[in-house]
């Protein structure tokens, strides 16, 4: 593979995009990244996708704003051990974030988002996120014994003589959908449904 | 009276640095004084002569050099005004803050008048003082017995200065004695480096010059007049070094087991020990901490030596200069936990390494794991605690961790060419001639991989070593069975503890800082104590030696050519001192004692900041060269020919700071010409007096600039805040006065204050207007 980078071109402006964003905590860090692939060495993700913190970084410095695109930049679930490892105080978990939210901005990622619908519908039924259904069955193959500690979980805390968990209440959930709804999050969490679930329509036609 | 003081200024062209810029010829006019000259170049010889000439023929009192920064040329000119008293001329500063900082060819003229005016001012205030001289007892202390500390102490012996030889341990040699082998780039080879370090050990103890304590650390420090006062403390060493023959018969008879630090704690020796087979003095020590006081030992010494009661003894030494070379220790690995050093026999240090493959250590230089087997697979995980900015690591890089890996990758491939080793590296740095050994381990057949590991995890009997292989993008699982890491240099305890004792400034790191790091770095900043090997920062034992010798040589220029001082420094007048100790207090130099019941002011350390004036109740102290009336003159120069909508900013800097300065002239950028710099002593001594005397006569804003190293910043932050607040207690706007930092390095930062400074002042002016 070979590119070319005309004179004209200015491949840090995409970084320097990244680092004013209001969700980077670390300043510079982008900037100083040495790509010694210590976030890569410890990432859960990397372990088991193609999913590579070190590369997100070098495609960010190289302006490469397909990466936007990439499947792989949903593959991150936020632990943090690439923030708190990291040598030059970079956070390719923030960068992550930074960029799946131009990416949504942008309209894309939104199939990927709606596999977590269930978690946005739990803020306006239980008013905390809870894991969606849907993914009981990983859980429980990746968790030996989940699914049965949680079925059970109301008698094991009796054992321990611990009081039920505490939930919030019915006027607090609806205090809480109300500010979801004014905010305009319902109105994303809509658009994002109407999108997947409208294409499904047009399949099944 | 002073008003009627001749003053000849002469102003020199530099060659049209300054001419070309300077419309010289307009500022001779506007000069009202005995005598103006003009040179193209006045600090050549044919400028002395112009000068002197025309302080004979015109009977000058003072004078005024306009010319390049005193920084430069102040000595010279100093020089050239014999017979006047070199403290009666003042140079005005035309080049690096006028000509070289400014394009305007109007404006620059009117600004180089200012400042000429401002120099006739002050010069007319300047009295004649005469410079003083100290010199230093030729004695010195070297601090620290490793291979820099016993190299700077048998370079001065050789001079013939007496030294002594100061180590904490029980022995000196430091770190390269337990190193192992030492490799240099040049032979692609490694060698024996207790073999390297005997004759040099050898040659200092029998050189007369050096007396070597052991077991000795200075506990206290004090300086007066260049000789300094240290106060060492002896532990006892419980076995007489005089009569013990080293048989160790004592070792046999002790049933004492401890672990041996010398050995990096992987095997174990006796409460009564010799710390290693070459050790210097050549006798035994008992570790108290571990001896149950059993007296076998005392029982099996046929010389008799041994003497189970002691007491540390403080022994006090008087010397001129201090080399301190109080070296390094190694990251502590229980500050990485996910590399299991603390969890795994066979996770080891590159130091521990060295200790195993050493034929004086714990295996007798077999290369073996805790279970006794030769390994596999042995990988090494560079950049330990070294270039992290993670809790507890260090921002910098150690400098010699990756030949230290290749010289014991090419130590285990000698010894075991199946033993596979794998070098984990961010960055291979072989700079120079090292280059040509990272081949010769290349050719070795070391393997490489580029990626810094992660954790390290057990799996079965094996090590799992996580890492990315960067240059493949593949997360890799490496199985080893012995991880080996290059762990961080630091600054030793000692280096810490000496720091604060001395008083000597340390970097951000802990390190002993030089005074300057490209031109003087082996001096620091305390006057007559220097600097090196691993105390300084991390290197090599090359390194370490050449700085050693180094900072010999700079003990010998400070002990032959004395030192030659500022002479504005406080003084006490002794009939009105109750010796009430209120200065010794406020004294951040530590420059004040009481020595014969009299207060005595080292005239080296004092800086004549003029702290301890405010405080003295019996007003028995001041400081020499009417400081404070050559402010307030200079401060009337600047102001006296300002004119109608001209914006006049005055700012004050210390040496420092004015070199920060000199340093935008240099490098050629600009700042406004509203900006006239003031230099002073110390920007304590401008006092609320000549700041509210500014602002009420015509300037427009008031700069004052500080090293944040200088030990009386806070001070005057403090003072400018209450200036401030009684300014504007006045009416007047306290945004007119500013307090800054200042760092000689960030010229360009300075640049843009000045400018951002002179916008706002503008800005204030029209919105009171």
């Amino acid at each position: 593979m070979s590119s070319q980078q005309k004179i004209t071109d200015s491949p840090i402006e995409f970084a320097v995009e990244i680092i004013n964003d209001v969700k980077n905590s670390k300043d510079e860090g982008v900037l100083k990244c040495v790509q010694c692939g210590m976030c890569t060495s410890t990432c859960p993700a990397a372990r088991h996708s193609d999913y590579n913190p070190r590369e997100i970084i070098e495609r960010v410095l190289d302006g490469d704003e397909t990466i936007l695109e990439d499947d792989n930049i949903w593959n991150c679930f936020y632990c943090y051990t690439c923030h708190s490892v990291c040598p030059v105080g970079n956070s390719v978990c923030e960068v992550n974030q930074i960029l799946k939210q131009i990416a949504i901005e942008n309209e894309m990622g939104y199939e990927k988002l709606y596999e977590y619908m269930g978690f946005a519908d739990s803020y306006f039924t239980a008013a905390i996120g809870a894991i969606p259904e849907i993914f009981f069955t990983d859980i429980d193959r990746d968790v030996p014994g989940w699914w049965d500690f949680r079925q059970h979980l109301d008698e094991i805390r009796n054992e321990l003589e611990l009081d039920p968990p505490l939930m919030p209440s019915d006027d607090v959930i609806d205090e809480v959908s109300k500010i979801l709804t004014i905010t305009g999050f319902k109105a994303k969490i809509e658009k994002i449904r109407a999108s997947q679930e409208g294409d499904n329509e047009e399949h099944s036609r | 009276m002073r008003d009627d003081l001749k003053v000849g200024v002469f102003l020199c062209e530099c060659g049209g640095n300054i001419a070309d810029i300077v419309d010289l010829d307009k500022v001779r006019q506007e000069l009202d004084v005995e005598f103006v000259g003009q040179f193209e170049n006045l600090c050549s010889l044919n400028g002395r002569k112009i000068i002197r000439d025309a302080i004979f023929d015109h009977d000058l009192d003072r004078v005024v050099v306009a010319a390049c920064s005193p920084i430069s040329h102040e000595k010279t000119f100093q020089d050239y005004v014999k017979p006047l008293n070199p403290y009666l001329m003042d140079m005005a500063n035309i080049r690096e803050q006028c000509s070289w900082v400014h394009d305007d060819k109007q404006k620059a003229t009117a600004k180089a008048i200012t400042l000429i005016n401002a120099s006739i001012e002050k010069v007319k205030q300047s009295d004649s003082v005469d410079p003083i001289y100290c010199q230093t007892p030729d004695e010195v202390a070297v601090i620290g017995g490793g291979i820099a500390g016993m190299n700077a102490a048998l370079s001065l012996a050789k001079q013939g200065i007496k030294v002594t030889l100061i180590e904490q341990s029980p022995s000196i040699g430091g770190h390269m004695a337990k190193i192992g082998k030492v490799f240099s780039p040049v032979k692609i080879a490694e060698e024996c480096g207790m073999c390297l370090l005997n004759p040099i050990l050898n040659e200092l103890v029998w050189n007369e010059n050096i007396c070597v304590l052991t077991n000795t650390k200075v506990i206290e420090a004090e300086r007066r007049a260049g000789t300094y006062n240290l106060i060492l403390e002896k532990s006892p060493r419980y076995v007489d070094t005089e009569k013990c023959i080293a048989c160790g018969k004592c070792a046999e008879a002790c049933e004492v087991e401890v672990p041996n630090d010398w050995n990096d704690n992987l095997s174990t020796r006796k409460a009564i020990y010799r710390p290693f087979g070459q050790s210097y003095p050549e006798s035994y020590v008992i570790d108290m901490d571990n001896c149950t006081k059993c007296s076998n030992c005392v029982k099996a010494c046929t010389m008799k030596a041994i003497k189970l009661r002691g007491k540390p003894e403080r022994i006090p030494l008087q010397v001129g200069s201090i080399i301190v070379a109080t070296g390094h220790k190694l990251f502590d690995m229980d500050k990485r936990p996910e590399y299991g050093y603390t969890r795994y026999d066979d996770v080891i240090t590159q130091s521990e390494l060295g200790r195993i493959t050493g034929v004086n250590g714990p295996t007798k230089g077999k290369l073996l794991k805790s279970n006794g087997e030769v390994p596999k697979r042995v990988v090494m995980i560079q950049c330990v605690g070294s270039r992290d900015e993670k809790p507890d690591g260090h921002r910098y890089c150690s400098k010699i961790c990756c030949t230290v890996a290749l010289k014991n990758a090419n130590i285990i491939k000698h010894k075991y060419p199946d033993t596979d080793v794998l070098i984990c590296y961010t960055d291979i740095r072989t700079p120079g001639m090292f280059e040509k050994y990272y081949k010769h381990t290349q050719e070795n057949e070391v393997r490489f991989m580029r990626g810094r590991p992660g954790e390290v995890v057990k799996k079965g009997d094996n090590f799992i070593v996580r890492t990315e292989d960067t240059l493949k993008g593949e997360f890799v699982e490496i199985e080893a069975d012995m991880v080996v890491l290059s762990t961080a240099m630091e600054p030793s305890e000692g280096t810490k503890e000496i720091a604060e004792i001395l008083n000597v400034g340390t970097t951000e790191d802990g390190f002993i800082k030089e005074s300057h790091p490209k031109i003087k770095p082996i001096a620091t900043d305390v006057q007559g104590i220097f600097v090196c090997g691993t105390a300084h920062d991390p290197k090599d034992i090359t390194d370490s030696i050449m700085q050693a010798t180094a900072a010999a040589a700079k003990v010998s220029e400070y002990n032959y050519g004395g030192v030659e001082i500022e002479p504005f420094i406080a003084e006490i007048d002794t009939e009105k001192c109750t010796v009430c100790g209120e200065c010794i207090a406020r004294c951040k130099y530590k420059s004040m004692s009481i020595q014969n019941d009299e207060i005595y002011i080292d005239p080296m350390s004092c800086t004549g900041c003029g702290k301890c004036l405010v405080g003295c109740k019996q007003m028995a102290i001041h400081v020499n060269g009417n400081i404070d009336e050559k402010i307030l003159a200079t401060i009337k120069g600047v102001l006296s020919k300002k004119q109608d909508g001209e914006r006049m900013i005055l700012v004050f800097l210390d040496n420092i700071g004015y070199t920060a300065a000199d340093n935008i002239g240099v490098n050629r950028l600009k700042y406004p010409e509203s900006i006239h710099i003031i230099k002073v002593i110390s920007v304590n001594r401008v006092s609320p007096k000549h700041i509210h005397y500014a602002l009420d006569n015509g300037a427009d804003g008031v700069f004052i600039g500080e090293f944040p190293g200088d030990l009386m910043y806070d001070e005057v932050e403090r003072k400018i805040q209450g200036v401030k607040d009684r300014i504007s207690e006045m009416g007047e706007n306290p945004d007119r006065i500013t307090f800054s930092k200042v760092y000689i390095p960030y010229f360009s930062g300075l640049a843009r204050k000045l400018t951002d400074f002179d916008k706002k002042i503008e800005e204030l002016d029209e919105a009171e207007l």
